[in-house]
C-alpha cells in the first residue's frame, strides 16, 4: 500500500472522491482492494467472504471520503480497521456454517494449492497450506495480529492503531500466538509420523 | 519454542505471505463504480433541487417585498398613483418621488379640498414633484408675485389607493 512520489497522495485520492471524482475513487480502490482482499480472506479462509468485505469497506468509504484522517494514520491501516470490523461481524454472522480447517471446497486453498502444485513444490505448499490452516484455527484476537503484523507486515505501532489497543498487547498477543501456531504444527507433524 | 522452531515458523509465515497477491474479482470494482455514478447522479439531483428550491424562496421574498401593503411603494406604483388624480389644474411633471415611512408624516401637509370625501389615510407615500406657480394658486396657496414662472418644487401626500389627499412645498 505504498505511495510513490509521482502519484496522489491517499489523502488527495479522498479529497477528489468527496468532490465526486470517480477516477481518483477508482485508483484509491485499485491501490488498496489487494491488501484488503487479502486480510479479509487469511482472517476468513473465505473468497466469498474476503469479497463482499471488501466491497464493504470501499463502500464505507465512498460514503464517508472524508472521515479519513491522515494525521491519525495511514490509508492501509485506516482500511484495516474497517476491514477489521466487517470480518468479525461475518465471522460471528457465519459462526455456526464456518468449518474452514476441513473443508475440501475452500477457495483460499484451492488458490494456493493450484499455483503450488503448478511449481511443483509439493511437500512446500503442504507446510504452507498446514501453516494456514493453523493460521485460520487460531481464535480471531491472535489471528488478526498474524495476519496483520507477519502476513502483512505492519510495525506494532500501527497494528496497535488498526486494532486499537496498546503497542505491548500487540507484543504479548503475537507472542502467544506464534506459539500456538507452533504448538498446532507440532501436532500436525506428530499426526504425520 | 526454541530459536530453529521459530525461524521454521516465521520462514513459513513470509512464504505464506509471498503468495501471489489476491486480487478481489473485477465484480467488486464494477458493482463500486455503478454504485458511486448512482451515487453521484443523486447528488447532482439534489444540487439541483436545493438550487431552484433557493431560487424559488428568492423569488417569493421580492414578490412578496414589492407588493405586500406596506408603507413602501415602488416608484413606477407612486409615479402611477400620483397621475392618477393631480392636483386641479396642476400638471404633474414628477420630476422625482421620495418614498417616506408613514410615521415620518406629519401634519406639515396642506389638505386637499376634494380629500375630504376620500376613505380614512391608512398608508401613505410622499411623491416629490415640480409644480407650476399657477396650480399652487389653483390649491390654496398664496403665492407673491415674485414667484416667478418657474416650477416649484413640493411633495404630494398620497394614501393608500394612491389618491392625493395633501401637498406642501418644498422651496
Amino acid at each position: 500500500m505504498l505511495e510513490s512520489p509521482s502519484q496522489p497522495s491517499d489523502g488527495d485520492l479522498l479529497r477528489l472522491t468527496s468532490a465526486g471524482d470517480e477516477k481518483a475513487f477508482l485508483d484509491f480502490y485499485r491501490r488498496h482492494q489487494g491488501a484488503v482482499f487479502r486480510f479479509a480472506l487469511q482472517m476468513s479462509g473465505k473468497a466469498e467472504i474476503a469479497e463482499e468485505v471488501t466491497q464493504d469497506v470501499f463502500m464505507v468509504v465512498m460514503s464517508a471520503p472524508k472521515q479519513f484522517d491522515p494525521r491519525r494514520g495511514s490509508a492501509g491501516a485506516y482500511l484495516y480497521g474497517i476491514a477489521r470490523n466487517l470480518v468479525l461481524r461475518c465471522l460471528e454472522r457465519e459462526k455456526p456454517y464456518l468449518t474452514v480447517l476441513d473443508d475440501p471446497d475452500n477457495e483460499y486453498s484451492g488458490r494456493l494449492a493450484g499455483e503450488q502444485d503448478i511449481a511443483g513444490e509439493f511437500v512446500q505448499t503442504e507446510r504452507i497450506e498446514t501453516l494456514r490452516k493453523a493460521v485460520l484455527a487460531l481464535p480471531p484476537g491472535y489471528r488478526e495480529v498474524v495476519v496483520l503484523c507477519d502476513l502483512h507486515e505492519l510495525d506494532y505501532a500501527e497494528a496497535a492503531g488498526v486494532l486499537g489497543c496498546a503497542i505491548g498487547t500487540i507484543r504479548s498477543r503475537l507472542h502467544r500466538a506464534r506459539a500456538l501456531l507452533m504448538e498446532k504444527l507440532r501436532a500436525v507433524e506428530r499426526c504425520a509420523v | 519454542m526454541n530459536e530453529h522452531e521459530q525461524q521454521q515458523l516465521m520462514d513459513g509465515l513470509r512464504a505464506l505471505a509471498a503468495l501471489e497477491p489476491l486480487q478481489a474479482s473485477p465484480r467488486v470494482e464494477q458493482t463500486l463504480r455503478a454504485t458511486f455514478r448512482a451515487r453521484a447522479e443523486r447528488r447532482r439531483r439534489t444540487i439541483w433541487a436545493s438550487t431552484a428550491a433557493g431560487f424559488l424562496a428568492a423569488a417569493a421574498a421580492i414578490a412578496v417585498l414589492f407588493f405586500a401593503p406596506v408603507p413602501w411603494h415602488r416608484n413606477t406604483q407612486a409615479q402611477q398613483a400620483a397621475s392618477e388624480r393631480p392636483a386641479p389644474g396642476a400638471s404633474v411633471p414628477a420630476a422625482q418621488y421620495a418614498v417616506v415611512r408613514t410615521d415620518e408624516l406629519a401634519s406639515s401637509f396642506y389638505p386637499l379640498p376634494e380629500a375630504d370625501d376620500l376613505p380614512p389615510v391608512e398608508t401613505t407615500l410622499v411623491v416629490r414633484v415640480q409644480l407650476p406657480v399657477s396650480s399652487l394658486q389653483l390649491m390654496g396657496f398664496s403665492m407673491g408675485e415674485d414667484a416667478g414662472a418657474e416650477p416649484v418644487q413640493a411633495e404630494v401626500l398620497l394614501g393608500q389607493d394612491g389618491l392625493a389627499r395633501g401637498v406642501r412645498l418644498i422651496q
